[in-house]
């Protein structure tokens, strides 16, 4: 799992275009939205482009993005149990 | 008019009111972030920026740095912007994104338009005055000096001016704020700023 969390913070410096981020810099339960990274809607529709290219898990009901999306903790919980 | 701070970022350093800074450099290539850092900012949308948002915010939070705007009414300060490259660099990368990558980033298609770091300013000082960015060859005081008196003229009190451009590895970044006043400054005056 704590490898599934490390390569996910590089996917998302790289897919959200974070490129002064280093992965040290992501908290595994650091809110991803709002306070936390600072991310917003857009950003949203970057993490379901990276769930579906790099995991090939579609988020069907986009209502669940907010809990799915709230950290990298609850992202690799679902990649995880979705895979 | 009258110019209350200015603040240059180029290959030579930063510079602010004319003075070289020592300990805010461009020495690294994560000059942007190690500026941000040193300055103590907490302001996590910064690393969600393009190039020339994140120049024109260090820019301006160093001008804020040596000097108060907090006098000025939300609505009484204009901003105007231009530069050579529009949004060029995030252009390519956007394009990159879709040719390379597989899918069109939507976090790089925001930023492709160079004004969307008039909107980054505004959003973080909550200035709701006129703004505009205009595409030129080259920076042009008599130019500026027009648009900040025709603002001025319409009732601004203030103009946040810059010629923010990234293109090809160059970076430059030239921000100063004029507040209106009974005097007058000339091209050549302005020039000299922008020399610095």
């Amino acid at each position: 799992m704590s490898e599934l969390k490390e390569t996910l913070k590089a996917q998302i410096i790289e897919q959200l275009n974070l490129e002064d981020l280093t992965v040290a810099d992501i908290a595994d339960d650091a809110p991803l939205f709002g306070e936390g990274l600072g991310l917003d809607s857009i950003d949203a529709l970057e993490f379901i482009v990276l769930l579906e290219q790099n995991y090939g898990i579609k988020i069907a009901d986009p209502s669940e993005g907010k809990e799915i999306f709230q950290s990298v903790d609850s992202l690799a919980a679902y990649i995880e149990k979705n895979q | 008019m009258k110019i209350l701070a200015s603040c240059k970022i180029s290959d030579q350093g930063i510079y602010l009111n004319g003075e070289v800074q020592q300990k805010y450099t461009k020495e690294t290539d994560n000059w942007k972030k190690d500026v941000y850092s040193k300055m103590k900012l907490d302001y996590p949308k910064f690393y969600k920026m393009d190039a020339l948002a994140k120049m024109a915010f260090l820019g301006f939070e160093l001008m804020e740095s040596v000097s108060s705007f907090e006098h000025f009414e939300d609505n009484d300060v204009a901003l105007l912007f231009a530069n050579r490259n529009s949004s060029y660099d995030t252009d390519l990368r956007f394009i990159e994104s879709y040719t390379e990558k597989g899918s069109p980033g939507p976090s790089l298609f925001v930023y492709t338009l160079p004004n969307i770091l008039t909107g980054e300013l505004a959003i973080r000082k909550k200035w709701f005055g006129e703004n505009i960015f205009f595409i030129q060859e080259n920076f042009d005081p008599e130019f500026f000096i027009d648009q900040i008196n025709f603002y001025f003229r319409k009732g601004s009190k203030a103009c946040l001016c810059g010629w923010v451009d990234s293109a090809n590895d160059k970076e430059e970044c030239f921000l100063f704020v004029v507040e209106k006043t009974d005097g007058e400054i000339t091209a050549e005056e302005l020039k000299k700023y922008y020399k610095q």
